[in-house]
């Protein structure tokens, strides 16, 4: 197995449409332990597909350095990578058999016809795959197709596994027997894994850490945890967590924060560190689990309360998910389901300020 | 009969656009092909024709330009389709990976022949051929010290210079349809196949030619039907001769019913041509056809 790492990467292309060139990633730098479960996420055109791909060798950087096991591999081809990996759209050859499929990049290193019996046995018994083995992948169902991609991975024993949205084309219901699967995969393997998503909650689940990025830049790397308590700005904030986080124009007026007619105290802890924003606009960050109906508020402060108007009302049965204005922007809340708001009343909110998140309002970077 | 008012009204223009290309058909292609059916039976006369049996076709199986004929157009198909099928699978692979614009001009380029008049193919190819040192082909040669050859002139060479032909002027519609084809193969498979160690040549034998089989099959299923009624370049540049040397069937066919006013032979030939080519179609569906989905 092995680590990867990026130094100061950077990917132009040819805008075809507009002319000029378009960069896609900037300036990447960053190191993938060996062993690691790493997940690049982020919004469509984020340069998380493009990462992926440098490090598989189907696209070349325009600037820096990119190393598996500490080798510099910039023009090293993708069979000599030692990588696999496993595409969006599973890139299963239609024509062959699965044992075929699963045997054809053995076949191309010339290894012996008992070895390659043997890994593709194997790998078909570890994926559940070996009553297919001789049907064609059409007649095959969406997870059973990316079962073979990842068997096709598998056989080869490389150091590096790749994964390209590989759950994105299978129904909700799959995916997350998927996501298991993989998981299960990673510990049995213990492989380097970079898997590229566009589903926080996939990233969430699966990755030990997590690269955010937007707009080809690096937004944090962090573990799970780390980016749900501690976001490095305003994009991962409303990027991890589902519902996202909730944003408040304020302002600091010394140990209170004014949102609109509200006047939210901050923790006294905390007050020292915000002193240079005092009277200044900043933003409030807070999650909607933060935000709780006041009949359900235990082992919280409750003195930071407003009274405000329900716009909607969610009911999704474990909790509900209740709308409000504050000034101009919509607030969520989630709340417990046994909750009674509903559209149209004025409740209490507590806001749990020790949770909260203050970002500069310009840079929109966490204070 | 309320039930049919209705039907005909909901129903009733879907018949009456059918009907058109329907009466075309039932007018202008079955009629003729049972009425040459019945034709190959009979002595043909416009006012009296006479019934004769199988007369036509033992005729035509004693017959040895017959067989030339057959030979002929064995040797020209087998000549010409698989080596133009290569030939336009070549191209499409050298022009596939250039530009936008690039593909659109050496589209264009290939396909102009196909558009253009097959008499005036023939005749720039007649001057091409033309026997004296005034011919492109031999004044080629003459540099190298080569004697003037008559292509079209010798029974030895005439048929191979038809076919020689074919090699230049036949591309251009197989080229745009392998282009689409190619471009319908998904760019990840490739990816996959560097990945999993493919050679360029693995790769083209499996992933490009067994997913381009359909592609492939349609051309050589409709390239083999036009070679067996290859006709127009043999009736403008040699008649058939020397010596019956490219009578081909489908030029026999013409020469018995418009030279000769044998319609009746020439009918029972239409029908031999005809069960060979629908032979030859089902053996190809039966040996290359695929089904396959990606």
């Amino acid at each position: 197995m092995a680590s990867i790492r990026f130094d100061n990467v950077t990917k132009r292309f040819v805008d075809e449409k507009n002319g000029g060139m378009f960069t896609a990633v900037h300036g990447a730098s960053f190191e993938i332990k060996d062993q690691e479960f790493v997940v690049f996420v982020g919004p469509s055109g984020c340069g998380k597909t493009t990462s992926l791909r440098m490090i598989a060798g189907l696209e070349r950087q325009t600037d820096g350095d990119i190393l598996i096991d500490g080798r510099v591999v910039n023009t090293v081809h993708p069979k000599d990578r030692d990588i696999a990996m496993v595409f969006q759209d599973y890139a299963l050859y239609p024509h062959m058999s699965i044992s075929d499929n699963l045997s054809f990049g053995l076949k191309n290193m010339g290894r012996p016809a008992s070895e390659i019996k043997e890994k593709v046995d194997y790998a078909a018994n570890v994926l559940g795959l070996s009553h297919l083995l001789d049907r064609k992948p059409k007649e095959m169902s969406g997870g059973q197709r990316q079962r073979v991609a990842v068997g096709r991975a598998i056989v080869r024993n490389p150091k590096v596994f790749l994964f390209d949205e590989p759950l994105s084309n299978l129904d909700a219901k799959l995916r997350v027997q998927m996501r298991i699967e993989l998981a299960q995969l990673h510990k049995r393997l213990g492989a380097t894994i970079v898997y590229v998503t566009h589903d926080q909650v996939e990233a969430m689940t699966l990755g030990q850490r997590i690269v955010v990025m937007n707009q080809g830049h690096i937004q944090q790397i962090a573990s799970p945890r780390e980016l749900y308590r501690n976001p490095a700005n305003m994009f991962v904030a409303g990027f991890i967590g589902s519902p996202p986080m909730n944003f408040f124009d304020a302002v600091l007026e010394g140990n209170k924060l004014r949102v609109g007619d509200m006047l939210l105290e901050i923790p006294a802890d905390r007050v020292a560190d915000y002193q240079g924003y005092n009277g200044k606009d900043i933003i409030l960050g807070l999650r909607p689990e933060d935000i709780h109906d006041i009949d359900f508020a235990y082992n919280i402060p409750t003195h930071n309360q407003a009274r405000v108007q329900v716009e909607v009302v969610e009911h999704l049965g474990a909790e509900n998910l209740v709308y409000f204005r504050v000034g101009e922007r919509m607030i969520t809340a989630k709340v417990a389901g046994e909750s009674s708001i509903t559209t149209g009343d004025t409740p209490t909110f507590v806001f749990n300020m020790d949770k909260m998140h203050l970002f500069d309002k310009t840079t929109e970077q966490r204070i | 009969m309320d039930k049919w008012k209705q039907f005909f009204r909901d129903y009733g223009w879907c018949y009456l656009f059918i009907a058109v290309p329907v009466i075309l058909f039932l007018v202008f292609t079955l009629y003729p092909v049972l009425a040459a059916l019945v034709m190959s039976f009979q002595k043909y006369h416009v006012l009296n024709p006479k019934w004769i049996g199988f007369d036509n076709y033992r005729m035509m199986f004693q017959d040895e330009v017959f067989w030339k004929a057959m030979w002929n157009t064995f040797v020209f198909t087998v000549g010409t389709v698989p080596l133009n099928l290569f030939i336009t699978l070549g191209l499409a692979i050298l022009i596939f990976p250039r530009s936008t614009r690039t593909q659109t001009f050496f589209k264009a380029a290939f396909y102009l022949p196909t558009v253009m008049s097959g008499v005036t193919l023939a005749l720039v190819w007649f001057w091409i051929y033309d026997p004296t040192e005034s011919g492109l082909l031999n004044m080629f040669l003459g540099l190298f010290g080569i004697e003037n050859v008559m292509w079209l002139g010798k029974s030895n060479s005439s048929l191979f210079s038809i076919m020689f032909m074919t090699y230049f002027i036949n591309h251009g519609a197989g080229i745009i349809l392998y282009l689409a084809a190619l471009g319908g193969i998904p760019k990840s498979l490739y990816e996959a196949a560097d990945i999993d160690h493919a050679s360029e040549w693995s790769k083209f034998k499996n992933i490009t030619w067994p997913l381009l089989k359909p592609t492939t099959l349609y051309l050589l299923v409709t390239s083999i039907i036009l070679s067996f009624q290859v006709f127009m370049s043999i009736y403008l540049m040699t008649q058939g001769g020397p010596n019956f040397a490219t009578t081909t069937i489908a030029y026999l066919i013409y020469e018995h019913a418009f030279v000769y006013y044998k319609f009746g032979l020439a009918a029972a030939e239409s029908f031999v041509l005809g069960f060979i080519i629908i032979l030859a179609s089902i053996a190809q569906f039966k040996f290359m056809s695929s089904d396959v989905e990606y």
